[in-house]
């Protein structure tokens, strides 16, 4: 164990991309492949200029050899973004987007970002919908109950991320809820 | 064609706007420009003139006008200032406009009244008697005007805002009121010192007040009508290409100038064409064009500031631009001029009324592509038969096209768009680039060239890509193929057409590759050849070459050629056999010629509807040809293997697509497969896609059907697709029985098809559960579906089903008798034998007279009975075997005697099906169409026709009974071989 122990209670965002690497996405091929078998399944077959629906982790590997175009899934689009980006802004609950967009956003936007309309763009809004969400979920901290917390819409890495301080927290709210009614 | 007659040009003004308007008779040209200065040409005059010269103005100016009996100057000055006609004489200030700058003056047709667009946001319409006398039109603008112009009838003027709108205001004596708003038809141009800003944006209005003309952002030039106030058709010349900056009607409407590119083109309004060109001042673009009210006299205005005047701009042999009837020239020689046409806008109405769906552009141009390059003999004598033609709404037949390409615009525009790659050409002036690329880029490797020749033709095939150049002065039309392969350009070749001839499509087939090209492998490289062309030229033939550059044969055409796409084992060529119908239908027919041997395997009209046009021609990934019209449908060519027994299946609707409702978009096909349609979306008015290149979007196919039952319909539809594509399968099978693939798609099927069993049985729907069980393709899933009955408790129909089941595994599967019947294409459409002289002691073959039988009890028609039956029905192309049919044993034996070894035995087969079926039937009263199906078959289908209701015991006494029956005579035919 040589991470810190605040480290040690979460999971690496990197692992949570990893995960995420196993949510299928359209690619528009540019190679031929039958039909083949990995271990999570079988995928294909390629036949350009068909679409054709692999996981994360093999549109990635394509990508890289310059062998598809990753198709963005739709709601990784200005528009799309950009209403949601009102609506977090504007209303108090968080806004439903797919529970691993920060990591298929991130590995799109990093693999694929020639095949993504606007991509800077995009980047920024997904910044400020990161940072709009992010003062939701601290302000959210005043709720905080010892016995449970409802994270509707809440998005894997975010959840990552208040996991350690909340978990914690409520431990600790829990020993103060606790304490009173032992004596 | 350029004209032969010259312009004259003077230096009038200094760079920067400049204006010009002719006097009411014609006899003065008044220009302005940024110079402060108007100058006063007399039209008689030549080039060495010394104009008189107007000095009022303090700032540039920027529109002049003509009046009765004055002429008017405005500019930056913000005055409008009114001068003696013909004069430089200053006759007072008609307006001032309070600091901003006029921007146009338009007089009225009576000449009395002036309307006046400045930089204020309204417009003021001044009386030149009364200057006091003002009507002040506001409201309708939020950005300045830019230009204005009246309605030949003097009660609506249009003005032109920088905002991109143009409002047509009804002026009345009592005061004006906003008629119309048309946006999104000029460009807006925001910023006033932009070049863009002084281009002509205005309203041109034909003399026939029915509609006028207006330069788009989309650089077309369109006519609006003055009773919809929407655009009806759109002028545009495949070989202009830029923004139209200047635009003038000659004084009866006739002809159109507008600049474009620094060139004056002069187009027919009639035709929507280009007639003549005259290249205006270098690195100038034209801002004011006019046409003299009385001469034959074009003259423009330009940015460098010069004055242009080009005389007899309309040869003449021509139509006149000034009278309406036929006279002699204002020059006064005697050249005889041909009457003026009818105006195409004198019935808009009637067009309108027509509901025609591609606005107006379907009204004959008799004057015709031939305007352009026939000599000038012929056209003066086909400009003089036309007129009649005219009269009468005869539909545009549509031009020969090239599947998958698109016009040039921007310089840029696709050859070919299609499942195997894209050629993309860019326009460098001197030369093209071609850049070819491959969707899969595993297979062949993309590559781009510099063309010398300017190819405008291109087909993308599967073993090559083919290019066609038009001829071009000494160099002939000619076909280059691009084989592709391991060696660059070593397989290339071209063939160059004889002088005179064009080329007008091109295909290129071939066996799709299994494997890589590149790879060589037996299977995967060369071997299989380089594919097939086919070039269709001018001289009305199509010409098939091997891969390899062998001219193979020349086949000629039936009619017009219009459009062809390359399959695998052959090229579907689509034609026009007659002329277009008058109500607007193209009557065009689709025929599949073989690569193999030339055999004509299919020929249809092509199922468009009224009023539309073939937009895409191309095969799906099966191989079934498919075409794509205007109105959105798609169909399929079903049984396309079977000779002369194909029809067009509607596959899609593509209005109905969900996808579509309220939006304004259109699909550019690009390929099909079972299940999605291949296409790129046009958004709005698009017709054809621009660059980069889009993505192809997949849309599901849906058969059109109107049934709109939640639970069963989709499913209804899924296994009618998928039946189609399943029997075009089962088409390409050959002698094989079945394969993996079909079998998966069956039992695919079968699941369906218990789907609906089941809701069915549930709603107690006893006829519809049969029917379905019928269909399934396996004993399996009958015994599923009898299982689903018992579950139900509906014991009726449980029995039933397994009496089907019975039987079916007694006979011929599905799949045995589908073999048989594409045998049986094989055999009924036999070359017809040759017999030999004084040899055939035949009796006549038999004739059917179906009229003259008795009625007979009706054989069901189910999937599987009514393949074999319908397929011998009404066909009799072998007379040999209907007379064995007939004939006596005596008969036969001679035939079998005299007969060569070969047909034989193909024919004893049958002979001896068709006995044992015909002494089936032999009892009961039926007709001779079913005398082939099986033993088994046909008891299935009297006992489905006669006996609704039956035991399982009652049908074995009667399949026992049949039996011995058949083994008797089944005895007959051994016999006669034995003699």
């Amino acid at each position: 164990m040589a991470l810190p122990q605040s480290l040690r209670t979460s999971v690496t965002p990197l692992e949570l991309e990893l995960i995420a690497s196993e949510q299928l996405v359209e690619i528009v091929p540019l190679i031929t492949m039958e039909k083949t078998a990995f271990i999570s399944g079988a995928y294909g077959p390629l036949r350009p200029p068909a679409k054709c629906r692999i996981p994360l982790w093999m549109a990635t590997n394509l990508k890289l050899k310059k062998k598809c175009h990753i198709v963005p899934p739709e709601w990784l689009s200005v528009d799309f973004l950009l209403e949601r980006l009102t609506r977090e802004t504007s209303r108090p609950e968080f806004s439903k987007l797919p529970f691993r967009f920060a990591e298929i956003a991130k590995v799109v936007l990093d693999v694929a970002s020639d095949d993504v309309q606007n991509a800077d763009k995009i980047k920024s809004l997904l910044k400020d919908l990161r940072e709009a969400r992010q003062a939701k979920s601290r302000d959210g901290l005043q709720k905080l109950d010892h016995s449970e917390l409802s994270l509707p819409n809440l998005c894997s890495m975010e959840i990552n991320e208040i996991r350690p301080f909340f978990i914690q927290s409520m431990g600790i709210l829990t020993q103060l809820v606790r304490e009173p009614s032992a004596e | 064609m350029a004209s032969t007659s010259k312009a004259i040009s003077n230096s009038a003004h200094q760079q920067g706007q400049t204006c010009i308007a002719f006097s009411r008779d014609g006899k003065i040209a008044y220009t302005g420009g940024l110079d402060t200065l108007v100058r006063i040409w007399h039209t008689d005059q030549g080039e060495d003139q010394e104009p008189e010269a107007a000095y009022e103005a303090d700032e540039g100016i920027t529109a002049v006008a003509a009046a009765e009996g004055c002429w008017l100057s405005g500019g930056h000055d913000s005055d409008v200032r009114k001068y003696i006609s013909g004069k430089a004489q200053f006759n007072g200030l008609v307006m001032s406009a309070a600091g901003a700058s006029i921007r146009c003056l338009a007089v009225d047709p009576s000449g009395k009244r002036v309307a006046v667009a400045s930089d204020e946001l309204l417009v003021k319409i001044v009386d030149l008697d009364e200057i006091t006398n003002v009507v002040v039109l506001e409201g309708g603008h939020k950005k300045r005007i830019r230009k204005t112009t009246w309605h030949p009838s003097g009660t609506i003027l249009t003005t032109s805002s920088s905002d991109g709108t143009i409002v047509a205001w009804n002026i009345s004596d009592t005061g004006a009121k906003v008629e119309n708003v048309i946006d999104g038809v000029i460009p807006e141009v925001v910023d006033p010192e932009s070049p863009e800003f002084m281009h002509d944006c205005s309203a041109v209005w034909h003399p026939s007040g029915q509609y006028f003309f207006a330069a788009s952002r989309t650089h077309e030039i369109v006519a609006i009508s003055r009773s919809t106030w929407t655009k009806t058709s759109s002028l545009s010349d495949p070989n202009t290409v830029g923004v139209t900056t200047a635009l003038a009607l000659s004084a009866n409407g006739v002809y159109l100038a507008s600049a474009c590119n620094q060139e004056i083109l002069i187009w027919s309004v009639q035709t929507k064409r280009v007639l003549w060109k005259h290249p205006g001042t270098p690195n100038a673009f034209t801002i004011q064009i006019a046409f003299s009210p009385t001469e034959n006299l074009l003259a423009w205005t330009d940015t460098e500031g010069v004055l242009s005047r080009w005389r007899d701009a309309i040869p003449a042999e021509s139509p006149d631009p000034v009278h309406q009837t036929a006279a002699g020239s204002a020059q006064g020689t005697t050249t005889k001029r041909k009457p003026t046409p009818p105006l195409w806008g004198e019935e808009p109405e009637a067009v309108a009324e027509g509901g025609d769906p591609y606005g107006d552009d379907w009204i004959i141009d008799d004057l015709g592509d031939g305007m352009e390059d026939e000599p000038e003999g012929a056209k003066a004598m086909r400009s003089g038969d036309g007129f009649v033609k005219e009269m009468v709404s005869i539909t545009k037949a549509q031009p020969a096209f090239q599947p998958g390409s698109t016009p040039m615009e921007n310089k840029k525009r696709y050859l070919a768009y299609n499942m195997v790659g894209v050629i993309e050409v860019t326009d460098q002036d001197t030369h093209h680039i071609v850049n070819v690329e491959f969707h899969d880029r595993s297979t062949r490797k993309g590559y781009h060239f510099t063309d010398h020749f300017k190819y405008d033709l291109g087909s993308l095939g599967e073993r090559g890509a083919l290019f066609a150049c038009p001829p071009e002065l000494d160099h002939p039309a000619q076909v280059i193929y691009k084989p592709y392969g391991t060696w660059s350009t070593q397989g290339d070749w071209t063939y160059a057409l004889p002088k005179g001839q064009r080329v007008l499509g091109i295909a290129a087939g071939g066996e799709r590759p299994m494997r890589s090209l590149r790879d060589p492998s037996s299977s995967g490289g060369d071997i299989q050849g380089q594919g097939n062309i086919v070039i269709a030229t001018s001289s009305g033939d199509l010409t098939f070459l091997s891969g390899s550059g062998m001219e193979r044969i020349v086949l000629g055409v039936e009619g017009e050629y219009v459009t062809m796409a390359a399959a695998e084992e052959y090229v579907l060529v689509v034609h026009r056999p007659g002329a277009t119908t008058i109500d607007g239908s193209q009557s065009l027919v689709a025929t599949l010629i073989s690569f193999e041997d030339f055999q004509v395997l299919q020929e249809k009209p092509l199922p468009i509807p009224k009023g539309h046009t073939l937009r895409w021609i191309g095969t799906t990934d099966e191989g079934a040809p498919a075409i794509y019209d205007s109105a959105g449908y798609i169909h399929l060519m079903i049984h396309h293997r079977r000779p002369n027994r194909a029809a067009w299946a509607r596959l899609m609707d593509t209005n109905l697509l969900e996808r579509k409702q309220g939006k304004d978009e259109s699909y550019w096909p690009v390929g099909l497969s079972q299940d999605t349609f291949m296409c790129l979306i046009l958004k709005g008015r698009q017709e054809y896609p621009g660059f980069p290149r889009p993505l192809i979007q997949e849309l599901p196919v849906r058969l059109p059907f109107r049934n709109q039952d939640p639970v069963d319909s989709p499913i209804e539809e899924r296994i009618a697709r998928e039946r189609i594509q399943v029997n075009l399968a089962r088409d390409a099978l050959g002698d094989e029985l079945t394969s993996p693939d079909i079998d998966k798609r069956e039992v695919e099927l079968d699941k369906q098809l218990i789907k609906l069993i089941q809701v069915a049985c549930k709603t107690d729907k006893a006829p519809r559960v049969i029917e379905l069980v019928k269909r399934l393709h396996f004993p399996n899933s009958i015994a599923a579906a009898s299982q689903l009955a018992g579950f139900y408790r509906l014991i009726g129909l449980q029995e039933k089903i397994e009496a089907i089941k019975l039987w079916r595994e007694q006979n011929a599967t599905p799949a045995e008798e589908a073999r048989e019947a594409r045998q049986g294409f094989a055999y009924d459409d036999a070359p017809l034998a040759r017999p030999k002289p004084f040899q055939n002691f035949n009796p006549p073959p038999k004739v059917d007279r179906p009229g003259l039988t008795r009625s007979a009890g009706i054989v069901e028609q189910t999937e599987f009975t009514a393949s074999s039956v319908a397929i011998r029905a009404g066909r009799s192309l072998a007379p040999r075997a209907s007379a064995s049919r007939s004939t006596s044993p005596e008969g036969k034996r001679k035939r079998d005697d005299n007969d060569d070894d070969l047909s034989c035995n193909t024919f004893d087969v049958g002979v001896k099906r068709r006995a044992v079926g015909e002494s089936n039937v032999a009892p009961s009263p039926k007709p001779s169409t079913c005398i082939a199906i099986q033993p088994g078959r046909a008891y299935i289908s009297i006992i489905y026709c006669r006996q609704p209701i039956f035991s399982e015991d009652w049908a074995r006494s009667q399949e026992k009974s049949f039996r011995k029956k058949t083994r008797a005579q089944q005895t007959y035919p051994k016999e006669r071989e034995l003699f």
